[in-house]
């Protein structure tokens, strides 16, 4: 009896694992196409040999993204949607990771490149993370899809070096996020008639305007929980306090920190900023801190145009509830950026569907609702800036048209390689609550030497 | 005990012992693995395996938020057993003592679900209880005017990992309990209390001198799942507070993710993944050795 | 049963006491869970956690169901299998541990109980690659798989340490009689052994169900597990706290029936029979 059991049990966990591994077998289907060949001039009779052709591709798109719930969801089913309306017999295998700026997504993707098992495209947010995997050897290089394109010609050329590493590109953009936009309560602004700031001591005295009007108000909310919040904030002060020019040196790695004058500044005015920011930043999420501005606890936020979708799904309209500029824009207008981009990876199980979906990505068909609904600016600066709904991005897609070289890569698709952007991250988020300005110079110049910065960045070019 | 060895034939020993041998030749595969990549320079989304030697050791040793890391993961080893498995005892020996029928059951499932409860949702609530400005905790003490409680919990970096282990005491105290009610519930143990009553032993001194020193394998069995859930803890670090504010709740269980899977320094978070263990090793396994040993007695 | 109920005032005080703490301590988060669920985002965003929405949004709890239905059943599925298998695996590994009294045998116990101290991050980056090599990476049974690497070690020790209190005279005497030691597995150790059993399951399951970075990594969308679908629900851009706390309400209700069936059996003795000190 027992022996029966044994066997039984045996058979039932072995069932199991085999159903749970049942694939449905692939059918290979050889086909042989005669061909008939026109030859111009004297008729001639050829023969021509035909083999069989290879089994076509399945069309089949294996996708890893990030847009996984509300709408960022809606957001990616345009992306989709243009892409069938081009290719309507393609099928759509996504696999969406939730989290933004792509925390969760770094880990399946890690894990299942370096075991062969690469999807056939990905979500990246240029500079150093997408160097990261070019250098893994796991992108194909795009020139020729560029080509085809002309793509290079349609957007503006920072966004083109943002992605091509080594003169090669190696991924299509489909928006461009700004960073360092700086939102505002409109009618509270309103009310204490106040100008939004552009610089730094604007900022000061607007925030101190509002610190004695709204004694319970934290006048500028930062959410600095994911860490990259506070450095957000640093950015703009090193962009005006050093210019353009010193911030790309800096994250460059070639600035010794330890010894320049600029960035101590910067940290000290930073220094000045702290007592107006919420004392609960280290335990809220950008989302949070956004939330802050809806909930009346604060009055001013910067951060990335990804927000204009948080502040609608929470109701509010922009121009309405909320303004927005560019911040600073002292010395010059600058604005940072990343963008989200696609690419073709190597050893993809299906290239060709891939390089379909490539071509869509690049065309405005798909970059118009898509970039409309999830809150970035398009790629293409040939599409018209009234496609946006908003004032505030039809405005800042003008700028870019009209500037297309006032873009310089933020902190999250990168300058500087991630191994020192995350240490750099926590070092500054550590400033905002403990502002040692002298303990975090010498932090952060150790860690550009301990993350060999001044090699990991040397690929980027500006302007 | 007596000492008959029992005889297993080679056909029974495989069916025996065969699926465990797999799947621990597999594990400890793996770990080899890991131990090697440590050494190695895999320092970027690929793959690299040549030899490096210490180099991210060295680097790992360098790095202020490593000592952090130490310090903090020992703090979570001691605040993290220590109070659980007191907390427990008192509770368990309640709930055994107390003249109020039928609350064992209730207290057993309110203070298990947070074993059941997704460590995502649990984490993000207690963020909430947590925010020092409209968070549920300082919410709380302020409506009833107990205005000295109020506090920066995980905001403050002083304090932020301790109020961290609370949330861990509070997700484990619900196996804790059970673990050493079963542990109270042995026929000798029972007759040995009877007795000690019936001698007019106070309720506290039963606990402390009859039950104590009697349910020794209970605890074993508690201290040892305890130790290994602190020292790899990164759940509620990940939910919380992301190693937060800067990195003063890192652990080290949260740098190698960091490392690996961010930094896409597979070599140092392998490194740190070996330091795990050989703290494991120091700690924890002495203990659980000398424990055996008695048992194997 | 050691009840001895007296009428003692401070004992009662204490008792009551403790009930109260435990409650509130225990309650609240579920309340705050409860509140967020039956909110608005526009509501959540005033983080008025412990206000009960004037609104109360039930359709959340519909919506939640719809979206994380799929996962649910690869949760179970998965949680359910590995636990089947590696009780019944470390079961086989932990009598032969606690039976057999060879040298190299307690050296293997040792080994064993080693192997539990390792963080699971650790293998993660091996584990994935090991599971492409076998082409099971995207499907249940690679998720199975690796479960059971990192599960079955734990049952037999769990297994082990209860096998070692049982008293062998039950089974030197199947063996007199002329049992196999299958037989005598199956007839005489496991029905005295259910509780731990029972125990060992519970603690399986938890560790499966609530396992996140392996499913993750693993994950297709056919295989997404309970864990990774309720960050998904949250979203990377709108914070969705009312679907995701109405969908975990909903997905605690599996684990938590599993724990109330056996849990009788968890109480009657994990270490039932052992404990002579």
């Amino acid at each position: 009896m027992s022996k029966r059991w044994l066997i039984v049990t045996t058979v039932l966990a072995v069932l199991s694992l085999v159903l749970a591994a049942c694939q449905p077998q692939e059918v290979v289907k050889t086909v042989v196409v005669t061909q008939v060949v026109e030859v111009k001039g004297t008729p001639e009779v050829r023969e021509v040999v035909v083999t069989a052709t290879p089994k076509p591709e399945e069309r089949k798109l294996e996708i890893f993204h990030w847009w996984t719930a509300g709408g960022e969801r809606e957001a990616a089913d345009a992306m989709f949607k243009a892409f069938k309306d081009k290719y309507p017999d393609v099928e759509i295998v996504e696999n969406p990771v939730a989290g933004g700026g792509g925390v969760s997504h770094r880990v399946v993707l890690q894990a299942r490149l370096s075991a062969g098992l690469p999807p056939d495209t990905f979500q990246t947010l240029g500079g150093a993370e997408l160097k990261s995997y070019v250098d893994g050897g796991y992108l194909v290089p795009l020139d020729d899809l560029w080509a085809e394109l002309k793509y290079a010609d349609v957007i503006p050329k920072p966004l083109a070096n943002a992605v091509t590493i080594d003169g090669h590109p190696y991924t299509v953009p489909l928006n461009m996020h700004i960073q360092n936009i700086l939102y505002y309560n409109k009618p509270l602004f309103e009310e204490l008639k106040l100008t939004p700031p552009t610089t730094f001591d604007e900022l000061i005295s607007v925030a101190k305007a509002i610190k004695a009007a709204k004694p319970n108000m934290a006048p500028l909310a930062l959410g600095a929980k994911e860490k990259w919040g506070a450095a957000f904030v640093f950015d703009s002060i090193l962009l005006e306090v050093g210019g353009p020019e010193y911030y790309v040196k800096l994250y460059k790695g070639e600035i010794d920190v330890k010894t320049d004058a600029t960035f101590k500044t910067a940290l000290e005015k930073f220094k000045e900023l702290i007592p107006y920011i919420n004392t609960t930043n280290p335990g809220l999420t950008w989302d949070e801190s956004c939330g802050l501005l809806v909930s009346g606890d604060s009055a001013m936020v910067i951060m990335g145009t990804w927000a204009i979708g948080y502040f609608k799904s929470r109701g509010w309209t922009p121009g309405q509830e909320f303004g927005a500029v560019t911040f600073p824009q002292k010395p010059e207008r600058i604005l940072l950026f990343h963008p989200d981009t696609y690419g073709l990876t190597k050893g993809a199980p299906h290239p060709k569907t891939t390089m379909d979906w490539l071509r869509v990505v690049a065309s405005p068909e798909l970059q118009i609702p898509t970039d409309v609904i999830q809150g970035g600016l398009f790629a293409r600066i040939d599409i018209d800036p009234k496609e946006f709904p908003d004032p505030i991005r039809q405005e800042l897609m003008t700028y870019v048209r009209e500037n297309p070289t006032k873009l310089i890569l933020d902190q999250h698709g990168s300058i500087a390689p991630f191994s020192f952007t995350q240490a750099y991250w926590d070092a500054i988020a550590a400033f905002v609550v403990a502002p040692d300005v002298d303990a975090t110079i010498k932090t952060v110049g150790d860690l550009f030497t301990t993350y060999q910065v001044k090699e990991g960045a040397a690929w980027y070019q500006w302007p | 005990m007596e000492k008959r060895t029992i005889r297993f034939r080679l056909g029974e020993t495989l069916v025996f012992l065969g699926p465990l041998l797999i799947f621990l030749i597999v594990l400890y595969g793996m770990l080899l693995w890991t131990i090697y990549v440590s050494f190695s320079d895999w320092s970027g989304t690929a793959p690299n395996f040549r030899f490096a030697g210490l180099k991210w050791y060295q680097l790992m040793v360098g790095l202020d938020r490593f000592w952090v890391d130490v310090r903090n993961n020992l703090r979570w080893l001691l605040l993290g057993v220590v109070p659980t498995v007191i907390i427990a005892l008192f509770i368990a020996y309640l709930l055994e003592i107390s003249p109020i029928r039928g609350i064992e059951g209730y207290v057993r499932t309110l203070i298990l679900y947070p074993v059941a409860m997704s460590f995502i949702v649990t984490g993000t609530i207690w963020s909430w209880m947590y925010q020092p400005d409209k968070g549920v905790l300082n919410t709380i003490f302020r409506a009833f005017g107990l205005n000295f409680l109020v506090s920066n919990y995980v905001n403050d970096p002083k304090t932020a990992t301790l109020w961290l282990i609370v949330i861990f005491i509070w997700q484990y105290l619900g196996f804790a309990v059970i673990i050493l009610q079963s542990s109270f519930r042995t026929t000798e143990l029972q007759e040995m209390v009877e007795a000690a009553t019936v001698d007019g032993a106070s309720k506290l001194r039963i606990l402390f001198d009859v039950i104590v020193p009697n349910i020794r394998s209970g605890l074993l069995v508690l201290v040892s799942l305890l130790l290994i859930s602190t020292l790899k803890v990164f759940d509620i670090v990940y939910i919380v507070t992301f190693g937060g504010p800067g990195y003063s709740t890192d652990v080290l269980a949260f740098f190698m993710f960091i490392a690996t899977f961010q930094q896409h320094l597979v070599a140092l978070g392998a490194g740190l993944g070996v330091i795990i263990f050989l703290i494991a090793f120091i700690v924890v396994i002495p203990y659980t050795l000398y424990a055996f040993q008695r048992w194997f007695e | 049963m050691v009840r001895i109920i007296r009428r003692n005032p401070i004992l009662f005080l204490l008792t009551v006491l403790a009930l109260a703490f435990l409650t509130v301590s225990y309650l609240l988060p579920i309340y705050v869970m409860f509140a967020t669920s039956l909110k608005t985002p526009v509501e959540i965003t005033q983080r008025t956690y412990l206000v009960l929405s004037g609104n109360l949004q039930w359709e959340n709890y519909a919506t939640a169901l719809r979206l994380i239905a799929p996962a649910l059943r690869n949760s179970s599925i998965i949680s359910f299998t590995v636990t089947l298998l590696a009780t019944f695996f470390g079961a086989l590994g932990g009598y032969y541990l606690a039976r057999v009294r060879a040298g190299w045998v307690r050296f293997l116990f040792i080994l064993v109980g080693i192997a539990l101290y390792l963080p699971y991050q650790v293998v993660l980056i091996p584990l994935v690659q090991l599971m492409a090599l076998t082409r099971l990476a995207l499907t249940h049974a690679g998720l199975i798989l690796s479960y059971l690497v990192l599960n079955v070690p734990l049952a037999s020790v769990l297994m082990g340490t209860f096998f070692l209190s049982v008293p062998r005279e039950l089974e030197e005497a199947a063996e007199v009689d002329g049992a196999s030691k299958l037989q005598i597995f199956f007839r005489v150790v496991t029905p005295i052994s259910l509780p731990a059993y029972a125990s060992v399951a519970i603690i399986i399951f938890t560790q499966v169900w609530n396992e996140f970075l392996l499913a993750l990594t693993l994950s297709t969308p056919l295989t997404t597990t309970i864990q990774v679908k309720l960050a998904e629900v949250k979203g990377s851009f709108v914070a969705l706290y009312n679907l995701q706390m109405a969908a975990a309400l909903i997905a605690v209700l599996i684990p938590l029936t599993f724990f109330l069936l056996l849990g009788r059996y968890f109480i009657r003795g994990i270490l039932a029979g052992a404990l002579k000190g």
